[in-house]
């Protein structure tokens, strides 16, 4: 063939043998690879839509949680707040109690006194008069008769009592 | 120098199948391994190297055709693909000693002609025929004569331009060659031994140097131009956004 040459038949050939090459390149390079980034581009896409929806959840949570959170702790408060109030009325009540025994006792104990008083000084009179009667006798060598003059005796030990 | 050789005739039709045709086949059955051989085994998330290559492969293509024709072309890629890798190492397999296929002015004038066929292809199919034909008399019909010559000047320069650059390497490489080894002769001659006077001393080394110009950087350069050249005519005719 001379070097610079036009041959019909070359170039029906290399127009076959380029679209021969395009169909096997199509075919074993351009088709395996575009399907493998395909998959992989989907694989990404549904791992953001996975995390996407892991995080939207999460969000969900967190604000149920954050109300369950703020919920409890009023709760709490409100216990706290019962609790507290219901000590104070029972600390109120027992005082309260104290101080009526302790006023119940205090008045009991003072009658008690009253009596006690009353009953050394009825003791009193009655030694005393003994002994006037006794004293009396034995200044005047007189036996008194006791129940002659007892009434003045009495008389006696009460402008005795008054006086003291 | 001697154009491509006739390695067979096929019989009864006639058909000679030149050199050409066959390292053609050699280049197809290359690329079509390569391939094979680096899409086997693809997984989601890439482990191997060989992944990474054919991904990277198939997305400078497409990020070619993408950036060149707009995303209405994207079908193109393998096409280009094909063009590019038939074209570069069909240039390259020079440096093994074959006849390069695009010294064959028959191969480039093929593509060219493709070229030719899908631009006005794609013309008619945006415009219609009535459009197509309205458009050799843009701006004014004085025009015609003008675009009809510059419609039939692209796929003859394309052509042209790919075979010349690769013939000229391989004319220009066999010269340098027998300069060469006149060279050595002239120098070695003086030696009265007749073997060592026939050792080309001087092809040693040289030529590989100006074989990195004219075999592996033209190839690729007149690979990419004709791949962006047909890329650009077809969409060129395409006037949407």
């Amino acid at each position: 063939m001379p070097f610079v040459s036009i041959d019909v038949w070359t170039i029906i050939m290399q127009w076959g043998n380029l679209l021969i090459l395009l169909w096997l390149i199509k075919k074993f390079l351009f088709k395996p690879v575009m399907s493998i980034l395909e998959a992989r581009e989907n694989e990404i896409k549904n791992m953001y839509d996975e995390a996407e929806e892991a995080r939207s959840t999460a969000d969900e949570l967190k604000t149920q949680y954050t109300a369950k959170l703020n919920n409890a702790r009023d709760e709490a408060d409100e216990i706290v707040k019962t609790a507290v109030k219901t000590a104070k009325n029972t600390s109120d009540e027992i005082i309260s109690d104290a101080q009526d025994k302790a006023t119940a006792l205090i008045e009991r104990a003072n009658e008690k006194i009253e009596v006690e008083r009353k009953s050394a000084i009825n003791q009193a009179k009655n030694d005393l008069s003994d002994m006037a009667l006794t004293i009396a006798g034995k200044v005047i060598e007189r036996d008194i008769n006791a129940a002659d003059h007892s009434k003045m005796i009495d008389k006696f030990i009460e402008e005795l009592g008054d006086a003291s | 120098m001697e154009g491509p050789k006739i390695l067979f005739t096929i019989p009864y039709l006639n058909i000679n199948v030149t050199e050409t045709v066959v390292d053609t086949w050699l280049v197809m059955a290359v690329v079509t391994i390569l391939c094979i051989w680096l899409t086997h085994g693809l997984e989601i998330v890439p482990r191997t190297k060989r992944q990474l290559a054919a991904e990277k492969l198939v997305s400078m293509v497409n990020n070619m055709v993408l950036n060149t024709m707009g995303h209405r072309y994207i079908s193109f890629a393998p096409y280009i693909a094909a063009l590019f890798a038939t074209s570069m190492i069909g240039s390259l397999s020079s440096l093994i000693g074959l006849r390069p296929l695009t010294a064959d002015f028959s191969t480039t004038l093929a593509w060219a002609l493709l070229a030719f066929i899908m631009i006005q292809g794609n013309n008619i199919r945006l415009n219609g025929i009535g459009g197509w034909l309205k458009g050799f008399l843009d701006p004014v019909p004085f025009m015609l004569p003008l675009n009809l010559v510059s419609e039939i000047a692209n796929p003859i320069s394309m052509s042209f331009r790919h075979f010349g650059n690769i013939a000229a390497g391989m004319v220009i490489t066999s010269l340098l060659y027998s300069a060469l080894a006149a060279l050595s002769s002239f120098i070695l001659g003086w030696i009265p031994n007749e073997f060592v006077a026939s050792i080309p001393l001087f092809q040693l080394g040289l030529p590989a140097i100006l074989s990195i110009y004219f075999d592996v950087f033209t190839s690729f350069l007149q690979a990419y131009i004709i791949c962006m050249l047909t890329m650009v005519y077809v969409s060129g005719v395409d006037s949407r956004e």
